[in-house]
């Protein structure tokens, strides 16, 4: 199976190692991953803040880029359901590209939620000894539907002891530019997802998206605790 | 209302500072968000009620002016005046004029948002009416000061039970009591006396039912009834969206209404008030009338924000709502608050007087997710980001930001090179910690929480030199 990887730009940025992480995982299921060297951000924060032209422009781009392949797989929910559900409308008014952004809406996936129902991975080369609490990020959930998933595939590390939190379905607060552009709003959404998440008593918050990864981390850090770990499910599925 | 939602900022702040409102906040968000979801598993088929709550709705507003008049013709053969009001100022006229014919001098009023909308007890008081909100929760901001509600259903939510008693001591004069059955009692026969002394009643509605040509209120405490019952005149306030086909029609959407709303199954009262008082019949008013308002409804039939209409005021939205959960509904500055706010108040009161409302959502979809009518809010919040960005209304800074990303991300050798430079700058201010405690790039981000250091080395990069190794 020939599977090309979205990198996303804040794990570009920000996490490499969450994108090395997810191609060993791909890998582990028997893909081929293809990393498109000229890729570089779906458009997701352009189009949010009603940028329609700018969120067109690297809409067209990644389709040039990725349609060509078999699969396309994001580390992130929020940017897989981007290109699914928001690049038909973004192109409306183009209906060439229209076309070719609904021919590939249904082949891009969110890595978990590919490599338990696609890829249908057996052996997880990672290993966990603890307790973790899973964040459910907002987009990959109610858009995706990705629930189960990691939890699945985190089931199958053996040491793992998932400890669910109250309100594991509720936002972080982080919103892409909404945490930027209302600072203090933002954090204390944060703060309030961070103390459910604390009172699991887990070692690590995981959770699917980097984005919401970054702003519960923050919001930990600034709270004084330096050791609770906060992690990508790529990162704990691969030890990376 | 005066509107205060270009200020939502400053507003947000304030109640962010404000101890007793974020009590009360916390307190009040598990009560309905539980409530609720106990509720709706009462009804085994909820996804196919609210598409059929959603068909209603459509069908009323995709031919409006049919229903409405539908709707005008049976209220008129059953003895009403039906008035139309273009905005908040005609509805002001309207019922002062009523008023003056009828020789009012007090007029009782139960919730009607559209009185908010209109600002109308300033107006009644102008003109020598003078009024009492029953709405306990109504009535509570009224004493003080006329101050705004910050729930469409729970006015005061945000209030802690000890100003309540506070404002109840130094209104009624009254010993202090803390106990809420006793404050309740006193607010009661407090408005006893206003009841049995108005001449006027004045009321929302909740839906207007065409074929009988009636109004439907659903309410909680007994007031509605007294306000709709006991005075000589009626007068129904509501926003021409919110008529229905058929009695059999509002029996679907009672279904969805509490359970949205509180989390009830039925609420207290529901009342389907139908024409003046008959030869024979021992209450009901002898004069109704029917407000009908647009204040910029009709501009959002027929366009990309038309879903918006459907809304029947549940206010479940915003009791899923993390940004409404934070900082109450006083911030957004309008009538209505949270992501239904966050639409109506930039359609009705125009764009660029609620700059910050469409923003301020994360576009978690909780919202859209709740919605008895699947209004998709989060859809409707981005389109009006877009609206504002079209009729350059954003900052200028912000426009080129994401102008300027756009042209970058669109040049992979520039976007390479550039973020290979951020992530290292970014590290090495880090200084070998794990977060950055103040970031100039991102004022807002380092207010309430550190920035996370980047690994420093970006994927592309650490990419093309394992190609190569
Ligand atoms: S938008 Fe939907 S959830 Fe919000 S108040 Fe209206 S009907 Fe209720």
């Amino acid at each position: 199976m020939k599977v090309a990887l979205f990198v996303t730009c804040l794990v570009d940025l920000m996490r490499p190692r969450i994108g090395f992480a997810a191609i060993e995982l791909l890998e582990a299921a028997g893909c081929e991953v293809v990393v498109p060297a000229s890729q570089t951000c779906c458009g997701q924060p352009a189009w949010n803040s009603g940028d329609r032209a700018a969120a067109a422009l690297l809409a067209k781009k990644f389709i040039a880029e990725f349609e060509g392949f078999e699969y396309v797989v994001a580390p992130s929910g929020s940017c897989a359901d981007h290109v699914r559900s928001e690049y038909p409308a973004i192109l409306q008014d183009e209906p060439d590209w229209q076309a070719r952004a609904v021919a590939l809406a249904s082949r891009v996936y969110e890595l978990t939620d590919f490599l338990v129902n696609v890829a249908k991975l057996d052996n997880v080369p990672g290993s966990f000894a603890g307790r973790i609490t899973y964040h459910d990020s907002c987009t990959g959930l109610r858009s995706l539907g990705i629930k189960a998933q990691p939890r699945a595939l985190l089931a199958k590390l053996p040491d793992v002891e998932l400890q669910e939190m109250n309100g594991a379905e509720e936002c972080c607060g982080f919103g892409g530019t909404f945490s930027v552009k209302f600072g203090e709003i933002s954090a204390a959404i944060a703060e309030r997802k961070c103390a459910n998440a604390c009172a699991t008593g887990a070692a690590a918050i995981v959770g699917g998206d980097l984005g919401c990864l970054l702003n519960i981390e923050g919001k930990l850090r600034r709270m004084g605790d330096e050791s609770t770990q906060v992690l990508h499910i790529a990162e704990v599925l691969t030890a990376k | 209302m005066k509107l205060r939602a270009h200020r939502f900022k400053q507003n947000a702040l304030e109640a962010l500072a404000n101890p007793v409102l974020q009590a009360s906040m916390k307190k009040a968000k598990g009560k309905f968000v539980d409530k609720r979801a106990i509720a709706i598993k009462e009804i085994d088929d909820f996804e196919a009620t609210r598409e059929a709550a959603k068909e209603i709705r459509n069908r009323v507003i995709e031919n409006l002016d049919l229903w409405l008049e539908k709707f005008e013709q049976a209220a008129a053969a059953r003895g009403a005046h039906v008035l139309w009001a273009k905005d908040g100022a005609e509805i002001c006229r309207l019922v002062v004029d009523i008023g003056r014919k009828h020789g009012v001098k007090k007029a009782v009023k139960s919730k009607s948002m559209l009185s908010e909308e209109a600002g109308l007890n300033l107006a009644l008081e102008a003109a020598g009416i003078q009024p009492v909100e029953t709405d306990l929760g109504e009535y509570i901001l009224q004493i003080n000061d006329n101050e705004p509600p910050s729930h469409i259903i729970a006015p005061v939510v945000h209030k802690s039970l000890d100003e309540v008693a506070d404002l109840f001591q130094k209104t009624h004069h009254t010993p202090r009591k803390t106990d809420i059955p006793q404050l309740t009692r006193e607010a009661r026969e407090v408005l006893r006396q206003h009841f049995l002394s108005a001449e006027m009643g004045i009321s929302g509605g909740n839906f207007l039912i065409a074929e009988t040509g009636s109004v439907a209120l659903v309410t909680n405490e007994g007031n509605g009834r007294m306000v709709t019952t006991l005075p000589r005149v009626h007068v129904v306030i509501t926003g021409i969206e919110k008529v229905i086909p058929t009695l059999e029609d509002l029996a679907t959407l009672m279904r969805l209404l509490p359970r949205s709303a509180t989390g009830q199954s039925i609420s207290n009262y529901v009342s389907v008030l139908t024409g003046t008082k008959a030869e024979g019949e021992s209450d009901g008013p002898e004069h109704l009338y029917f407000i009908l308002v647009d204040n910029g409804r009709a501009e959002v039939v027929g366009s990309e924000f038309q879903d918006m209409l459907r809304c029947i005021r549940c206010g479940a939205c915003m009791n899923h709502c993390p940004v409404y959960q934070t900082i109450g509904g006083q911030a957004y500055g309008w009538v209505y608050p949270g992501p239904m706010g966050s639409v109506l108040t930039p359609l009705y009161t125009g764009l660029e007087n609620a700059i910050d409302l469409p923003h301020a959502a994360t576009l978690c979809n909780q919202c859209g997710v709740v919605c008895p009518v699947k209004i998709p809010l989060p859809d409707l919040l981005r389109k009006l980001r877009e609206k504002q960005v079209e009729r350059h209304l954003r900052p200028w800074f912000e426009r080129l930001a994401f102008r300027l990303w756009a042209w970058v991300a669109s040049r992979p050798a520039l976007y390479g090179l550039g973020t290979r430079f951020a992530v290292r700058y970014l590290k090495w201010l880090a200084d070998g910690k794990g977060s950055i405690p103040r970031l100039g790039l991102a004022p807002e981000w380092t207010r309430g929480r550190n920035f996370p250091t980047p690994e420093g080395r970006t994927f592309r990069e650490l990419y093309a030199q394992r190609g190569r190794a």
